[in-house]
């Protein structure tokens, strides 16, 4: 009593239940994978839809049409034998009604004769001979007549439904299709019937046809039928497997072809063959490609030409600069022999020639990266010194001009794997402009690092950059304003040359600068030479620096609300009064 | 996920649809193509008022719940037994044992007398009734001649009533009845009707009627069934000598069926004899003399023949020529009778031969006269025949006899060797053109001829021999005469002296019911009408012109003569001596003769 052997029928319902639930889950499972596969090739291949959507609409039109042809193919054959039955029928139930209209009684002994005789003339007398016909008359009403049946056969009460005998019992000539088994084999009988008028009431003539040949024969044109269209269906997807293969091919091959074409192969071309609208469009790829080959070579030409033509003319400048040099040389040191307005000139003289040098040496550093002569001597390099260097060079400038410089660097040494002249000579670049632009405000000077790479921000807070100068400001010869005479010594070329030197080292070189803020420049390099950069140890924008819009300011609330022309406005929500807050509390 | 369901159940339903949409359906619905007129209209109830009696029909009289009893049977024959059976006592129903279909047989009984009930102390009554065997009427409604040879019946009479009630309202019950199916003369008469239907003779040129019985009871519809049933069943055994039926193994396929004025017969004949489909739809006609319209006739479905029943019956039924004329013997020679009304005649016979007539036998055959004259001689009597255009005048004498009764022609023959019977010192002869008689042997007992008489047909005669009366069939093939097994014929007559045909199928004979009488009686005796009750003297000598259809008269049409006397009826009038034609007047003194066998010529 209180413990059973068997588990509970609970018990093993529920493992069924978690059985069922576990192969439904496989089954679905693999089910969904399938799916996916087959979606994921859907959406991969062109062909493959192509030939599925082929295969599905004209699975379905064929299956539509074939039906519609079973179907008439049957009803016709159906239709062809009641006809012929009913014409039979109402030939044999004249007959019939002649035969019984000579008795008044259904007791009359002489009637079941007559009935059983009209039976067999009516179903050919020869029952050897019979074409599978039964002819059957009853008397529904009559209990005292017994049904006959020619040739005598039994289970006909099964085949003729109650349904059929109260329809012919009610007065009419009805037919329905009923299935049995006569003789021998199980057989679909059409069963008609119709009353037979007597002098005493009303019995009925049943004929039952066998439709076995019908039968034969619907089932022969429906497999004819099912067979084509399977053919059909079936030629429908290879055709279009062909077809989208023929027209698949090629595009599979133009993209292939396009794809080495971006990758730098430009004598790729596609195989043309014939004159069809692939061919045109295989032709019209080669001809762009082609193009584009000839016009990206010519470019290419015209841009090695000009950076000859840059380094050409600034060697050929060099020499009779030399000698002009050494001529203003000369003069400058006898300056101050000469007349002071002499003097004075031969002082410009000086300096423009300096600039003219400078700005040779420049151009001579710019063409030699165009042209792909820069080359890298990156080695283990301390970057703080570096800094301290160009701290000190340009100590002198920026008291002239009354900026101070704050340096913020790390307490231990920073190495990095970089070509210090080069970092040397971007950080004078920088740091020369923050001390130009500085407007007698400080320039800072921060060096920041972590495992991957290495970076210095150069701020300065003079005018600072329009939005969209960040960009322009490293193009060559670019200037802010371009009415502003140019106090200093720069060429105009020397964030250009910073760049690309940062490039070189696989750095980046960016500006970030609002107006009224001053501007802050940052130089990322990979503490390895050859890495990928993926972030920078230091910020672009400066943490001083305000939002466009002002800012929220310390955790105050922003407030949203319409702007002129259907814009959303974001900015400081109103203070409140604290005091008018405070008089409402009620005391 | 909805959308896979949808799509799910549309693929299913598209594939059921495809599966079980094509193709012929197991069970289909009952389709109802259209409404036939209900059943036509009922039976015809008239019919069913010539049922026979119920036992309820005769309250307390006994004796006509006896003779309801004995008409109880009468009807369609599948369901005698059970009419009889409810005039039968409960408990000696099982008695009776049940017979079906053509076996059903009815024995046709004449009472001699009333039935003799015997009243018991016990409310029981014992029957008997007396009784002459007449035949037994078989269910393809033939009346053959008499199995049985029972005289009398008898049987118990049991009031219905339960014992201990005292009155008889209730009816009776036979009780301990005869194993057989009695049915009275007169409900043969009253529930039947005579039928006459025809066969063609062995030759094929004449039709020869045969007498059958239906019952009342037969729609008008069916008719037409029984008769060729009865057609395709060939003849009565006793006319098979002369009258042959269809081929063997003929059969009806199904009922002869038909209506307003189409008719329609299909049966299984062997071969494709379409002579003999025509004639049997000429035998059809005759048959059936009022049905008209048109016949079908199929042989195994194929129609054969389509024909008028009407136009079939314009074509005599026998070759007469004109109607009768009526003749006597006076003076011993042949006068025609000068009957008011009726048209006169010559003697078609030369004057020079027309002498010493005791009797004459004439008949027309093909614009010929057939004459057969019985003179006297100085030894005896002689049959003096010839034959030729009108007047005869070459005749040729037979053999002498001492007593030689009225020749009589077979109009069956034919003019080309014309034949007739005489009966000539007790017995039969047929006789030739040439005089030459030929004694015919008759299959009966040995016994005097009395009297012979030919039917209008030529094939049937009727003899009397030892006073009983028969009649036989004849065949006539190959010059001969040869007479079929002979049929008695019942009648209540007894000491029968002459015969002749009253129609196709009665006889008009003469003989003694106590008295000397007249009565017509039908081929196969099963009815008796009395013509004159009593003639005061025996008939010697009868002739009578048949009824018949293609020159008809008022019925009745005979002439006799008894004790010298002849008349002529119906109504029964001496023949005067006035109506003697073409008589000169005797010279006076002398005693004027009587006219005396009278006959006609036809």
């Amino acid at each position: 009593m209180a413990s059973s052997p068997l588990p509970p029928p609970d018990t093993a319902t529920a493992r069924t239940r978690g059985a069922a639930r576990e192969l439904w889950r496989a089954v679905a499972g693999r089910v969904a994978r399938t799916a996916a596969g087959v979606h994921r090739t859907w959406r991969r291949s062109l062909q493959f839809r192509v030939v599925t959507i082929t295969l599905v609409a004209s699975s379905v039109l064929v299956g539509g049409f074939a039906y519609l042809i079973a179907d008439k193919i049957t009803s016709i054959l159906l239709e062809s034998a009641k006809t012929d039955v009913k014409l039979r029928l109402e030939s044999g139930a004249d007959y019939a009604t002649k035969q019984v209209a000579l008795y008044n009684q259904p007791q009359e002994a002489q009637l079941q004769e007559t009935i059983e005789g009209t039976v067999n003339y009516l179903a050919g007398g020869d029952p050897q001979q019979t074409s599978g016909v039964v002819v059957v008359i009853t008397a529904q009403d009559f209990p005292v007549i017994q049904s006959r049946t020619a040739p005598a056969v039994d289970g006909v009460q099964r085949l003729i439904s109650p349904e059929l005998r109260e329809a012919v019992a009610d007065g009419n000539v009805a037919s329905q299709i009923a299935t049995g088994r006569l003789t021998g084999e199980r057989t679909k009988y059409l069963a008609y019937g119709s009353p037979v008028p007597t002098r005493f009431g009303q019995i009925e003539l049943y004929y039952l046809v066998p439709l076995a040949r019908q039968d034969a024969t619907a089932a022969d044109a429906r497999a004819t039928v099912v067979a084509t269209g399977v053919a059909l269906v079936v030629l429908l997807g290879l055709l279009a497997a062909l077809v989208t293969r023929l027209v698949v091919t090629p595009v599979r091959v133009a993209a292939r072809t396009a794809q080495r074409l971006s990758a730098g192969l430009l004598d790729q071309r596609m195989v043309v063959n014939g004159e069809d609208d692939l061919a045109l469009l295989a032709a019209s790829f080669n001809q762009m490609a082609t193009n584009l080959q000839r016009q990206i070579l010519r470019l290419e030409e015209m841009s090695r030409l000009q950076r000859r033509f840059t380094s050409d003319v600034s060697h050929e400048l060099r020499t009779p600069l030399t000698t002009v040099r050494m001529a203003a040389d000369l003069i400058f040191a006898e300056r101050d022999g000469f007349d002071p307005a002499v003097a004075r000139s031969a002082e410009l003289l000086q300096a423009e020639l300096d600039r003219f040098e400078e700005l040779l040496t420049d151009l001579l550093e710019i063409s030699r990266f165009d042209a792909g002569f820069a080359m890298l001597d990156a080695e283990p390099t301390d970057l703080v010194p570096i800094v301290h260097r160009v701290v000190e060079r340009l100590t002198g400038l920026a008291e002239r001009v009354g900026v101070p410089i704050e340096v913020d660097l790390p307490e231990h040494e920073v190495i990095a794997e970089v070509d210090p002249r080069r970092v040397e000579r971007v950080l004078r670049n920088l740091v020369g402009n923050a001390v130009e632009h500085g407007e007698g405000r400080p320039v800072v000077i921060r060096l920041g690092a972590d495992e991957t790479a290495v970076a210095i921000t150069v701020r300065d807070h003079g005018v600072g950059l329009k939005p969209g100068e960040e960009k322009l400001v490293f193009n060559r010869f670019w200037r802010a304003d371009p009415s502003r005479a140019r106090q200093t010594g720069g060429t105009g070329l020397g964030l250009s040359i910073s760049l690309e030197d940062a490039r070189l080292h696989g750095g980046w070189l960016e500006a970030w600068g609002a107006p009224g803020q001053g501007a802050q420049f940052r130089l990322t390099l990979p503490a390895r030479a050859g890495d990928r950069l993926t972030t920078s140890p230091l910020r672009l924008v400066p943490e001083d620096a305000r939002l466009p819009y002002g800012g929220p300011g310390d955790a105050a609330p922003l407030t949203i609300g319409p702007a002129p022309g259907g814009a959303l406005a974001i900015g400081p929500a109103p203070a409140r009064e604290p005091d008018a807050a405070g008089a409402e509390v009620p005391s | 996920m909805r959308v896979r369901v949808v799509a799910g159940v549309l693929c299913g339903a598209l594939a059921t649809v495809a599966f079980t949409g094509c193709g012929i359906p197991e069970r289909s619905e009952v389709q109802i193509d259209e409404r036939r007129e209900p059943a036509t209209e009922a039976g015809s109830v008239s019919a069913w008022s010539k049922e026979p009696p119920s036992p309820s029909n005769s309250g307390t009289d006994s004796e006509a719940f006896v003779r309801d009893f004995l008409s109880a049977a009468a009807g369609e024959p599948d369901r005698a037994y059970d009419r009889v059976k409810q005039f039968v006592a409960p408990e000696f129903k099982s008695r009776m044992q049940d017979k079906r279909g053509s076996e059903v047989e009815l024995t046709v009984v004449r009472l001699t007398d009333a039935p003799v009930i015997t009243n018991n102390v016990d409310r029981s009554a014992a029957v008997t009734i007396s009784v002459q065997q007449v035949g037994v009427l078989r269910a393809d409604g033939r009346l053959v001649p008499p199995v049985s040879t029972e005289t009398t019946y008898e049987f118990g009479l049991r009031s219905a009533s339960p014992a201990g009630t005292a009155d008889d309202g209730g009816g009776f019950y036979i009780t301990d009845p005869p194993n057989l199916l009695l049915l009275s003369d007169t409900a043969l008469r009253d529930y039947y009707e005579p039928q006459a239907v025809y066969f063609w003779n062995s030759d094929r040129t004449r039709l020869v009627p045969d007498q059958r019985y239906l019952p009342l009871t037969v729609p008008t519809e069916r008719r037409l069934n029984e008769v060729v049933k009865w057609l395709v069943d060939g003849p009565s055994d006793w006319l098979s000598t002369g009258a042959v039926g269809l081929p063997d193994r003929t059969e009806l396929i199904n009922n002869a069926t038909g209506g307003n004025g189409r008719w329609e017969v299909n049966l299984d004949m062997p071969g494709d004899d379409r002579t003999r489909a025509d004639q049997f739809v000429t035998q059809l006609a005759w048959s059936l003399p009022d049905l008209d319209g048109k016949l079908e006739l199929k042989v195994r479905n194929n129609s054969i023949v389509v024909a008028d029943l009407a136009e079939r019956r314009s074509r005599a039924l026998y070759t007469l020529q004109e109607g009768p004329r009526r003749y006597c013997v006076y003076e011993g020679a042949v006068h025609p009778l000068e009957i008011a009304g009726e048209p006169g005649g010559t003697v078609p016979l030369d004057p020079g031969a027309n002498r010493n007539v005791v009797s004459a036998g004439l008949a027309r055959s093909g614009g010929k006269i057939l004459a057969a004259l019985v003179v006297t001689g100085s030894d005896g009597q002689r049959l003096s025949v010839g034959t030729g255009p009108d007047p005869v005048t070459a005749f040729k004498k037979g053999p002498v006899h001492t007593a030689i009764g009225r020749p009589v022609w077979l109009r069956a023959a034919g003019t080309e060797q014309p034949r007739g019977l005489v009966v000539a010192g007790g017995r039969l002869y047929r006789f030739d053109q040439n005089a030459q008689m030929t004694p015919i042997a008759l299959n009966l007992p040995p016994a005097p001829v009395n009297a012979v008489a030919a039917s209008l047909d030529g094939q049937r005669i009727a003899v009397v021999v030892g006073g009983l009366l028969y009649v036989a069939a004849l065949n006539l093939a190959g010059g001969g005469v040869t007479v079929g097994p002979p049929r008695r014929v019942a009648t209540s007559l007894t000491s029968i002296s002459a015969v002749d045909w009253g129609d196709e199928n009665r006889l008009i004979v003469a003989g003694s019911a106590g008295r000397p009488a007249i009565y017509e009686v039908s081929v196969d005796g099963a009815v008796q009408t009395p013509l004159k009750d009593d003639t005061g003297a025996k008939v010697t000598h009868l002739s009578t012109y048949p009824v018949n259809p293609t020159i008809p008269v008022p019925s009745g049409a005979f002439m006799y003569e008894a004790n010298g006397v002849a008349y002529r009826g119906s109504p029964v009038e001496q023949i005067q001596r006035g109506e003697v034609g073409l008589v000169t007047p005797p010279p006076s003194g002398v005693r004027p003769g009587n006219p005396s066998a009278p006959f006609f010529l036809y």
